[in-house]
């Protein structure tokens, strides 16, 4: 007997996927992540466009997203200006990306990823019996949402941050507004911790996963110029081609990537695995006693390891603030960029996983080349394992059951679909 | 006496980054409040529920960029009494309609997929009004917070929300920010492009790129190009600027087209 089980749009993810698996007999015959939200040819665009307003374009790849690809897109264009940039900035931009951290995972965590094991079809129902949970959320977005206002002029595609630096450095204020919501909001993200271990999380995607995420140096984050690999290797961003091997597929808009020739799973259960020993306070005290049941082996961890992201995040955003407070703000400037034909590249992590820019300068600083790698994209080939790991145990259950679980497993990834629909250009 | 029916809603997206359902998630203090008036029946980002019935508002963002968002479009539309464009994608494209005109389809796939432009249903990226009737149109990459809930409380009243048309450059002096065109020489898109973001890139000191794109029929694109000239911009550069957010814009389109025709001239020569 021949079943095609399809979940025709997933819902509670941003943009627009498709699942479909083939059973024959006992057997998965086919298992397919098609993206089907349309091209958009970024990387087409942004050619002629001169590097200054080349991250307000690229920004625009993704709005959950926003100032990861901001920043990427910032690095990678200091990297091609050997641009140095000041500690202040280093701090600001630390602060920017955790600040967008708290918003994104504030969302999957509580809005999209935890009423599937509640069992509501939304956080809006899901607040007829859990009010104050969800209110609490949404302050937690909030205050992440503070940071982006802040810090980059928007909650959705700002433009403070700049090549060089920022525009227009945040008062004294504002920054302490900031440092008071996280304060106020720090037990709800230690609720989402709790709210995940509580619930049981099924493993019927267990499988090998090869994880992947940046080394951020001595502190737990996420920027960095080197790529760590859970089979013990250390590389620079630069070898990205090699550990991404992207590839086109007839069914998805989204490119397909391996490592090695396997799937691999980048995202917050790579990060916290890779940099465990890296993390501090209570988010260390939280891995510690939540690492029995955080294995690499269950992708739906995912949940658990963004909400003690969430928590670290909400730290880092106040010890950052702290530090910009006692050095006090200084109105330093633009670092100047002397444009030149070269070439940069330059990745952070955005809260779904390893984004990577690459672009390619002529000598007046306008792109000819450019190339972008999202995790989503990154991820497509994994999902696709779990979905056939999940289809084999679960082979004899009716179809709702697995068009449900297909979907939990998807959701786990925290999928960015806008984002993987611009990807790469082909190396001829 | 009965509760007085909650109107029926669905938020939609086509292609786009999902900036637009975003900044209505990012209403975060009165999102509960403002979500419970209303009977949402379908929300595809936000939840797994769907019921497919009419709609008294469709709220929809992002451009049309293939067959599959066009058949979808059109059955939004079907189904709904008021369908309202959020976001630039939806009204003109947005930066995805940049090389519009420009640059083909064919070459785009080429580029960037390396296959032919068949490999996929992709069509040129519009936005909702090249396709079908779009009642109101809120502006802004993304729309913002507060335009969107003005907007949705008066249609709670009954009331159609008020369009803006005046450019940027009249919240900036308002503000009585410094003019970045003026004072710094920097190439401000301001006069073009419609208001209501209350001028927030000269207020960090930086010049406007346009993302709530040109004021319709107002916008005086010939004469930002001469000022732009003037302060010593080449042509290239200010129609890139000019069409980061207006690639389906009209004016632009034919600036474009004087543009390469003179170049070609000039190899020619």
């Amino acid at each position: 007997m021949r079943r095609v089980i399809e979940v025709e749009e997933l819902t509670r993810v941003e943009g627009h996927g498709r699942i479909e698996v083939v059973i024959e007999g006992t057997e998965v015959k086919d298992v397919k992540m098609a993206i089907f939200e349309g091209p958009r040819f970024f990387e087409a665009f942004i050619e002629s466009v001169h590097y200054e307003k080349v991250p307000d374009i690229m920004r625009r790849i993704c709005a959950i997203c926003t100032a990861s690809h901001s920043l990427a897109s910032i690095r990678t264009i200091e990297n091609a200006f050997d641009v140095k940039v000041t500690e202040q900035t280093r701090i600001l931009r630390d602060l920017l990306i955790h600040g967008e951290m708290i918003e994104s995972h504030a969302l999957h965590v509580f809005m999209l990823a935890l009423p599937d094991f509640l069992g509501f079809p939304d956080a809006i129902r899901m607040a007829s019996k859990y009010p104050e949970e969800v209110k609490a959320a949404l302050q937690l977005k909030h205050a992440g949402n503070m940071v982006h206002n802040v810090v980059s002029g928007r909650e959705v595609h700002g433009m403070n941050e700049r090549v060089g630096g920022f525009s227009k450095i945040p008062s004294e204020k504002e920054l302490k507004d900031i440092r008071a919501a996280m304060v106020s909001t720090k037990q709800t993200a230690e609720l989402a911790v709790d709210l995940f271990a509580k619930v049981e999380i099924p493993k019927y995607a267990e499988s090998e996963n090869t994880l992947m995420a940046l080394d951020p140096g001595e502190k737990y984050g996420f920027i960095g110029d080197y790529v760590l690999v859970s089979d013990g290797t250390r590389h620079p961003v630069q070898d990205y081609p090699s550990l991404t091997n992207e590839r086109t597929v007839k069914h998805s808009h989204a490119k397909f990537s391996s490592y090695k020739g396997s799937s691999y799973m980048v995202g917050a259960l790579s990060r916290i695995l890779l940099n465990r020993d890296k993390l501090e306070g209570t988010a260390a005290e939280l891995y510690e006693e939540h690492k029995d049941i955080l294995t690499s082996r269950n992708t739906l961890m995912n949940n658990l390891a963004q909400a003690i992201e969430l928590v670290h995040s909400v730290d880092r955003c106040i010890e950052d603030i702290d530090i910009l407070l006692s050095n006090g703000l200084k109105n330093e400037g633009l670092v100047e960029a002397e444009p030149r034909a070269s070439r940069g590249i330059g990745a952070v992590e955005a809260p779904r996983g390893t984004l990577y820019h690459d672009y390619t300068f002529d000598e007046n600083g306008c792109v000819v080349k450019a190339n972008v790698i999202t995790p989503t994209a990154q991820n497509a080939a994994n999902m696709e394992k779990d979905y056939r790991v999940a289809a084999e145990r679960l082979i004899k259950e009716p179809d709702e059951k697995l068009i449900n679980v297909f979907e939990i497993i998807a959701r786990a990834y925290d999928p960015c679909i806008s984002c993987s629909v611009h990807l790469t250009r082909i190396q001829k | 006496m009965a509760k007085p029916e909650k109107p029926k809603i669905g938020i939609f997206s086509l292609t786009g980054c999902g900036g637009d359902q975003l900044m209505i998630l990012n209403l975060e203090p009165v999102l509960l409040d403002l979500l419970s008036r209303f009977d949402i029946k379908d929300f595809q980002e936000g939840s797994s529920y769907k019921e497919d019935v009419e709609l008294d508002i469709a709220l929809v963002e992002g451009s049309v960029s293939t067959k599959t968002d066009l058949e979808k479009l059109k059955k939004i539309r079907e189904r709904s009494k008021m369908l309202i464009a959020i976001g630039d994608c939806a009204i003109g494209g947005c930066v995805q309609a940049m090389r519009n005109g420009q640059m083909s389809m064919e070459e785009r796939m080429k580029k960037v997929y390396g296959v032919s432009e068949d490999y996929y249903d992709v069509l040129e990226p519009k936005g909702l009004s090249s396709y079908v009737k779009v009642d109101l149109e809120i502006p802004g990459c993304p729309i913002e917070k507060d335009e969107i809930l003005h907007a949705i409380t008066s249609l709670l009243h009954g009331d159609m929300p008020e369009e803006i048309d005046y450019p940027v450059c009249v919240e900036c002096k308002l503000n009585g920010y410094p003019c970045v065109l003026v004072e710094k020489g920097m190439p401000c898109l301001g006069p073009l492009v419609t208001a209501g973001c209350n001028a927030r890139c000269p207020r960090l000191g930086l010049d406007c790129i346009g993302c709530r794109g040109p004021i319709s029929d107002e916008a005086n694109v010939a004469a930002e190009l001469k000022v732009l000239l003037d302060k010593g911009y080449d042509e290239e550069y200010i129609l890139n600027r000019l069409r980061f957010f207006g690639g389906n814009f009209e004016d632009i389109q034919n600036l474009t087209k004087k543009l390469s025709e003179k170049s070609e001239k000039k190899e020619g020569e």
